[in-house]
């Protein structure tokens, strides 16, 4: 029994949805540093919990959900820990497939085919990992079903200056048709961007393997002069023909020709490419769980536990002195330790941190068993992205008693007895 | 004999170039800062070399296996689990440091490169019959430092003055000891300091000796440093073994250059600059008191001085490289581009000038 993509179906026993979470792997996150030196980024935590977890919790929303993948080119013991202690939570398999090298988003996907296809899902779900938002997949997905189209873009209409950084897409408000897309332009095209998420039919990989194999035939039927060659220099890539992006290669391509189609959001929307705007995720994560899972959040008055203002979350595992006072937007991942009258505002504490007594850390990342000394101030601007905005310890940064560190980059293992501002200690 | 290497921690002062390598693996004049303390030691008589580690000790034995085979030396590990300061680890290692004979053990710091006077530490610590003697070096500036103050006649140690802020000498601790077994008995098993807790109650008893060391001297454990050290190593080369220089008229002042390296035409290359194994320096280039690390490609037209190149960069036509820039492992710097004391992470591409010194992470 088969079902064409043309016949839009309203019986949904009949569906299947496999989800596919784009990763990435080392080479490019030289952005995530000092932190991308001790885990890969995907894992790093956003409101307790790791970047690609917040995804994966919304694919398993999903009613006709068969299995989640992971495409990433990490190698694969990075996520061998998280990916086993997932299995017993969801109910469906997870896989992380490994890419020999980087193919691009949508190569990725076409390398994985078989795979992918191997359920016979009616419909792939694609996110890519450090995007931060709602994920509301099933309703994307019944507007996808509706639309009948190869594939539905999530998108969001965000300021002239914003949009300027990502895909700019015009739609058409009646039928919600993709009518124009272009990939991070110089002048305004539009005020919608394309937050990265995803629905296709399988008909995506017809679609991919045309524009791989036009790209064959370029490549062998011209040498590239050498000016070309010097101005694709930073695309070289790009050239090779499995390498296949889905913003510039396809969607590009495809708008106006009624086979995309968009879904707009209203709720948040960042792109988690640094650890500045990975605080900034963290607390909107944060005020997510307040609506939709508030009995993770912490709360307490001073008496038997800490003074919580607004969302903080607090590992089980971690131990916080009654008089310290935490909040808002605050994350204390598992073994720390807060002192007595330490203050922390809008930050995220590592496994094994200790904080001592008065200690106050604000707008900053706390590195996995680093120490803070009596009295010390860890302290950022708060401008998630501004190269030195916040400040970020490595893992095992020892600041001592009564040191203040202000907007300062410091990598693993270093001991501070001096204050600094504004600096990268290397 | 034996002898201890305190290799320590995570290198922190040499980063970006630690970031790749345990510090005692870093190059130095075309040979990992190490195997320059071993193969002293190994001339001297020594047969089995004990490394105090705390960091990474599996990528450290890697390495050192294949040089245990050349060099004909046993060399083992010793890892702290939390750190020993400069005395612990010999209590640590001290199975292995004594062996009953009685005989003297060397312990090195593996930050200082020198001559390695060896052979006459060994007579001089004879001579005096003491339970332990150091290798001093006379500095310009000793305040920054700790003096050693000594009878000048014997060379016997009265006391160590830390940074004083008044002339006491001029000769500083050089981290080269000769210590008899003995020594170990003084040592607790915890974290404790050779200088500060171990050499002043050995002094106090007139048991400690000072050699001076004759020739050069240098702790390496920063890029600055790291430079200065190698123009003082390279001019030592040319007094003891200048066959190992290059020569021609391609090249100014003391030079090495790995023999599978490969220079093109019209190089001006020199003083003072040690070029890796697998290197290509292209046509037209001109480097000066510099360090080209493994497999770094230097394109046409380039000018790179004071500063230190790490393994596998690429650096494009007529870059510009000076003032102390550190380039990370396979940092790849666009033609043109003018660096002016960046500091740059592994894996970067700079592909605009940094203009005045600066982090780039």
């Amino acid at each position: 029994m088969g079902l064409t993509n043309d016949v839009p179906s309203t019986v949904s026993s009949q569906k299947k949805t496999v989800a596919v979470i784009m990763m990435g792997g080392p080479t490019k996150g030289t952005r995530f540093r000092p932190l991308s030196f001790n885990l890969a980024k995907p894992l790093f935590p956003l409101a307790g919990q790791p970047m690609v977890h917040h995804p994966i919790l919304a694919c398993k929303k999903i009613p006709d959900l068969a299995q989640v993948y992971l495409i990433g080119f990490y190698e694969e013991k990075e996520f061998s820990l998280y990916i086993s202690a997932l299995s017993n939570d969801l109910k469906v398999p997870v896989r992380y497939l490994r890419e020999d090298k980087p193919h691009g988003s949508a190569g990725g996907l076409y390398n994985f085919q078989d795979l992918l296809m191997e359920d016979d899902p009616t419909d792939i779900v694609v996110l890519n990992c450090d995007v931060c938002c709602s994920f509301p997949l099933t309703a994307m997905l019944e507007a996808h079903r509706k639309h009948g189209g190869i594939g539905t873009l999530l998108v969001k209409k965000v300021s002239k200056e914003v949009a300027s950084e990502f895909g700019e897409l015009v739609a058409d408000t009646k039928t919600g048709e993709l009518l124009h897309y272009a990939e991070k332009p110089e002048t305004f095209v539009s005020d919608f961007i394309n937050c990265g998420v995803y629905v296709f039919t399988p008909e995506i990989f017809n679609a991919i393997k045309n524009v791989s194999s036009s790209k064959h035939e370029i490549s062998s039927l011209r040498r590239m002069s050498s000016f070309e060659a010097l101005h694709t220099a930073t695309n070289s890539r790009a050239m090779q023909a499995d390498f296949v992006r889905l913003d510039q290669d396809i969607l590009t391509p495809l708008a106006g020709k009624k086979k995309l189609y968009t879904f707009e959001t209203n709720d948040f929307w960042e792109q988690i490419k640094t650890p500045g705007m990975s605080l900034r995720c963290s607390s909107l994560y944060l005020a997510q769980y307040r609506v939709t899972m508030p009995e993770l959040l912490a709360s307490g008055d001073g008496n038997r536990s800490p003074t919580i203002i607004g969302d903080v979350f607090i590992h089980r595992s971690a131990k916080v002195h009654p008089t310290a006072k935490l909040g808002p937007n605050v994350s204390v991942s598992a073994n720390a330790r807060v002192g007595p009258g330490a203050r922390l505002i809008g930050c995220i504490i590592l496994d094994d941190v200790e904080i001592k007594e008065n200690a106050v850390v604000m707008h900053s990342i706390v590195g996995w068993k680093s120490t803070l000394g009596k009295w010390a101030r860890v302290q950022g601007g708060g401008d998630y992205n501004a190269k030195l905005g916040i400040t970020i310890l490595g893992e095992d940064v020892a600041v001592e008693d009564e040191v203040v560190v202000v907007n300062c980059i410091v990598l693993p293992h270093k001991t501070l007895n001096i204050s600094v501002q504004d600096e990268i200690i290397l | 004999m034996k002898a201890l290497i305190l290799v320590g921690g995570f290198g922190t002062r040499l980063r970006p170039l630690t970031l790749s390598v345990p510090k005692p693996l870093v190059d130095f004049a075309n040979k990992p800062m190490i195997l320059h303390q071993i193969e002293a030691l190994k001339a001297v008589g020594v047969d089995e070399v004990v490394l105090a580690i705390n960091y990474q000790p599996e990528v450290m034995m890697n390495f050192l296996r294949d040089f245990e085979k050349s060099l004909g030396i046993k060399i083992t590990c010793s890892q702290e689990t939390e750190p020993m300061g400069t005395a612990g680890p010999l209590a640590l290692a001290r199975n292995k440091l004594d062996d009953g004979s009685g005989e003297a053990f060397f312990v090195l710091n593996s930050d200082v490169i020198s001559e390695y006077p060896l052979r006459q530490m060994v007579e001089f610590h004879k001579k005096h019959g003491g339970e332990a003697t150091i290798m001093v070096t006379k500095v310009d500036e000793p305040s920054k430092y700790g003096v050693v103050v000594m009878d000048e006649s014997n060379g016997c140690v009265q006391r160590f003055v830390e940074k004083p802020q008044q002339f006491v000498g001029n000769k500083i601790n050089a981290g080269i000891y000769l210590l008899s077994p003995k020594t170990l008995n003084r040592i607790e098993l915890r974290p404790t300091s050779i200088e500060k807790e171990v050499f002043p109650k050995i002094a106090a008893e007139k048991n400690l000796f000072a050699m001076v060391l004759p020739g050069f001297w240098m702790d390496i454990g920063q890029p600055r440093d790291y430079n200065t050290g190698l123009r003082l190593y390279l001019e030592s080369l040319r007094k003891k073994d200048p066959e190992r220089l290059a020569s021609g008229s391609t090249f100014l002042g003391n030079v090495i250059v790995d023999e599978s390296a490969k220079i093109g035409d019209g190089c001006l290359i020199g003083p003072d600059v040690s070029i890796g194994q697998g290197c290509t320096i292209e046509a037209g280039v001109r480097l000066s008191r510099c360090t080209i690390m493994r497999g770094v490609r230097v394109k046409k037209h380039a000018c790179i001085s004071g500063s230190i190149i790490g393994w596998h960069c690429t650096i494009g036509q007529w870059a510009r490289i000076e003032n102390m820039t550190v380039l990370g492992e396979d940092v790849r710097v666009s033609d043109e581009i003018f660096s002016n004391g960046g500091v740059v992470l592994p894996h970067k591409e700079i592909k605009t000038s940094i203009l005045k010194p600066e982090i780039v992470m």
